[in-house]
């Protein structure tokens, strides 16, 4: 009887491992997207992104009474952080004009009754005309001008009753008072909302497009197309799905390195999670996107096909992942899609910790998930290599035979001429 | 003429048997259109969960709550004991923000002693933070306003008076052309297109890159007798065709179906589409040209098609990032093809009023014109490495 060898499966797994590192770090086209896109792209997007939020919104003003009441108010919105007083127009006809060359996104217009209507003690009212084409003109322009009427409003208050102490006007400008707390993203930026959750699925894009464009150049180095060569190291299912993955999730935990702790400390972004919880969710979502990029990879026949069909899905996924657009508004239908991919967890799991601090407990559910992921691709990932492997044993036992009954023919003919 | 149909001819057998060319030409942009109308059917997200923190617990603070409930973009998904719990809650995502009223409020307010009220909003997920806040700040006005009018309309004071006196000047907000508010409006109108794009750039540079690596490019320039704009001329109108109906679709699909504002009409907004086509087909053709290499000119495109989203100012205003952003962002043609859809449906401007973004148009429909000479002779000399 034969001893089964139990150094022959670490050996195979060995040779196989180094062989996919050696495709990996050869191959321009999986360099760039496994290292040079990791490294290069978050700085990029990063930086479009870094200053957070929008201020100083140009906008016009109407002011047809001109009085001291609507000049300050005038003058309280021009001194808010948000807004910037470009013009004083004499009419609306004016003011749209300069809205239409895109020297103002919005108009403030104050009616000539303006400081009538206070002194008789009537609402009077402010108009807004908000070009639309960002909604953050929209939100500076609205928010700065609601407090200064607020303000403005609270002192008025004070005024009309005379005889006051102090303490007493306080009261009549408020009764209750109230704060707005602004927790975990305290600026309201947009890097600090949009870049975590970028990170997340930068990651998994180039992982898939990087496992599958090594399928794709394997296809067209290996002879006969097939994925896997011909080789006596190439045998063991586990082996080969292990060996291969294990290079790419080595090349990511530099790249969950590199994006999820550096690039948020260069840019100063929320980091407030602990870092052994960001790892403990980073380490199976990149098991689960190895395992969902090597089940994908199986797909592709020609190295451009990776492209085409991962590079569009980033703006959709980046949508199902429930961060850009609030999660419970996310139609049920696309719910169940988004579970699909390990981004949908990944992201959630990283934002809750990263930027708000979540302990483990909290990100339970999306823990469960992205391990049940990293199972079930794993299954998929074994299914799809068996397939392939005995639908390459089987085109190869055909070629043999074909070969075969050539070489039969051959022998034969000669013997019938003699 | 002849030498033109000639390539039109091959090119057309060489994309209708390659699913890819299908799939990017057809099926993609149909989907994407797809997606994002149907993924932002509401339009404005309502009901959006918040919690609810009564330290309190009278008939006040239940108004408050009640009231809060009643608005249209949030609603009281849970009540929570403390701070803590309610931190906890939105830690794991249950809620966006959540309304804290402490024991002794209604106390303190009835002995005019000034209590306060808070609401923490979480900006982490940004619309839905802004969203919530908006509703909450209102109702903390209200609650504010409800405690001084009982006293006003206890002194005799009429609603009228009451009103003039707690909030003295009202501020109407007039958003103009999209007066709903719409974010489905806001985001599809430059994402569909932005994704068309990338299929753009992809298919021009992988048309090209096909032959150089396939080592057709002889065969096909000598159909074209040598000349490399009647070469391209054949090689990208079969695809210009396809790529100018999905334009048309998708005009039609939101400014016939959806009904989302289109003040120039469809008809204006498909010859931006068109425009912006062939323009993203130019980029392509420079593209290849700068790259010759099938898998680096993919890369260039993807990369390229990818950042067009966020350089291009429809989520984050382009005047808000650094200088050279600024400058960088005038290479894309999303961006000039935003601010033209902008200047003609959004705001119904004609089109010379934004003449410099269509001019930047035109110059990527020809910048083949420049790059040409460059490509012919990679096309001639560069030999596929694979």
């Amino acid at each position: 009887m034969q001893r089964y060898d139990f150094q022959q499966p670490f050996r195979d797994w060995w040779h196989i491992f180094r062989d996919e590192l050696r495709t990996v770090f050869r191959d321009q086209g999986v360099l760039i997207f496994f290292i040079l896109v990791p490294l290069g792209y978050p700085l990029l997007y990063t930086y479009i992104y870094n200053n957070e939020t929008v201020r100083e919104v140009p906008a016009a003003v109407v002011d047809e009474g001109c009085t001291a009441v609507s000049r300050d108010f005038v003058r309280r919105v021009d001194a808010t952080a948000d807004v910037r007083v470009v013009a004083h127009c004499a009419s609306m006809e004016e003011a749209k004009q300069l809205v239409r060359r895109r020297e103002a996104y919005g108009i403030i217009r104050l009616p000539r009754t303006f400081s009538q209507e206070l002194a008789r003690m009537r609402q009077t009212s402010v108009q807004l005309f908000v070009d639309m084409s960002g909604m953050l003109y929209y939100k500076a322009l609205l928010l700065s001008c609601t407090n200064v009427s607020l303000d403005i409003g609270a002192e008025l208050k004070v005024k009309r009753s005379p005889g006051t102490t102090d303490e007493q006007d306080m009261v009549t400008q408020q009764p209750i008072r109230y704060q707005q707390v602004d927790i975990f993203n305290p600026a309201a930026g947009f890097a600090s909302f949009l870049i975590p959750a970028f990170l997340i699925l930068l990651l998994q894009q180039t992982l898939v497009l990087g496992v599958g464009l090594s399928a794709g150049t394997a296809r067209e180095r290996n002879s006969y197309a097939e994925l896997l060569p011909i080789n006596r190291h190439y045998h063991g299912l586990a082996r080969i799905v292990l060996g291969k993955s294990a290079v790419y999730f080595l090349v990511y935990l530099w790249n969950a390195f590199y994006c999820l702790f550096l690039v948020p400390r260069f840019f100063t972004l929320p980091q407030i999670g602990a870092p052994w919880d960001v790892w403990l969710v980073a380490l199976p979502f990149l098991l689960a996107t190895v395992f969902f990029a090597m089940t994908c990879s199986v797909l592709i026949r020609q190295r451009e096909t990776a492209f085409m069909i991962i590079v569009f899905s980033s703006v959709p996924l980046l949508f199902l992942s429930g961060v850009s657009w609030p999660g419970w508004a996310v139609p049920e239908f696309w719910k169940v899609v988004s579970w699909a991919f390990p981004s949908t967890f990944g992201v959630n799991a990283y934002v809750k910790i990263n930027s708000m601090g979540a302990h483990l407990a909290e990100v339970r559910h999306e823990l469960f998930c992205l391990w049940a992921q990293a199972a079930f691709y794993f299954g998929t990932a074994l299914l799809v290599y068996r397939n392939n492997i005995a639908a390459s044993r089987r085109r190869m036992e055909q070629k043999r035979e074909g070969i075969r009954q050539r070489l039969g023919q051959r022998r034969e003919s000669p013997s019938t001429a003699q | 003429m002849r030498s033109l149909s000639k390539i039109i001819l091959r090119e057309l057998r060489l994309l209708g048997s390659d699913p890819l060319a299908w799939f990017c030409m057809v099926v993609a942009p149909l989907l994407t259109a797809l997606f994002f109308t149907t993924f932002m059917w509401q339009g404005l997200p309502t009901d959006m969960p918040v919690g609810l923190v009564d330290g309190d617990n009278t008939s006040t603070s239940r108004q408050i709550a009640r009231n809060l409930d009643a608005m249209q973009q949030t609603r009281i998904a849970a009540t929570y004991a403390d701070v803590s719990e309610a931190r906890r809650a939105m830690q794991r995502g249950d809620i966006y923000a959540f309304f804290y009223i402490p024991h002794g409020t209604t106390r303190l307010a009835n002995q005019q002693k000034q209590p306060t009220i808070s609401y923490y909003t979480n900006y982490s997920y940004l619309v839905a933070g802004s969203l919530v806040m908006r509703d909450m700040r209102m109702m903390s006005e209200l609650a504010s306003g409800a405690a001084a009018r009982k006293v006003l309309y206890a002194k005799g004071a009429t609603e009228q008076q009451a009103m003039a006196f707690l909030q003295p000047i009202v501020i109407e907000t007039h958003p103009v052309s999209n007066p709903t508010l719409n974010y489905n409006v806001y985001l599809s109108n430059t994402l569909i297109p932005g994704i068309l794009g990338i299929f753009i750039f992809m298919m021009t540079v992988y048309s090209i890159g096909m032959e150089i690596k396939n080592g057709t490019a002889g065969e096909w320039l000598g159909h074209a007798r040598g000349s490399i704009l009647t070469a391209l001329a054949g090689k990208l109108l079969p695809q210009t065709v396809p790529f100018l109906l999905a334009v048309a679709l998708m005009d039609v699909w939101l400014y016939g179906v959806m009904q989302f504002p289109c003040q120039c009409g469809a008809w204006a907004m498909f010859g931006i589409g068109a425009l912006y086509v062939l323009a993203c087909q130019g980029m392509g053709v420079f593209m290849i040209a700068m790259l010759p290499t099938l898998r680096l000119g993919l890369s260039f495109a993807s990369l390229w098609g990818v950042l067009s989203f966020s350089i291009c100012g429809m989520s984050y205003p382009v005047m808000a990032m650094d200088a050279p952003l600024q400058g960088i962002a005038l290479l894309f043609p999303l961006r000039h093809y935003f601010l033209l859809y902008v200047n003609c449906a959004l705001d119904g401007y004609p089109l010379p009023n934004a003449w410099p973004y269509a001019a930047f148009l035109l110059f990527f429909v020809f910048l083949p014109l420049f790059c040409g000479w460059w490509l012919k002779r990679q096309l001639l000399t560069v030999k596929y490495i694979p």
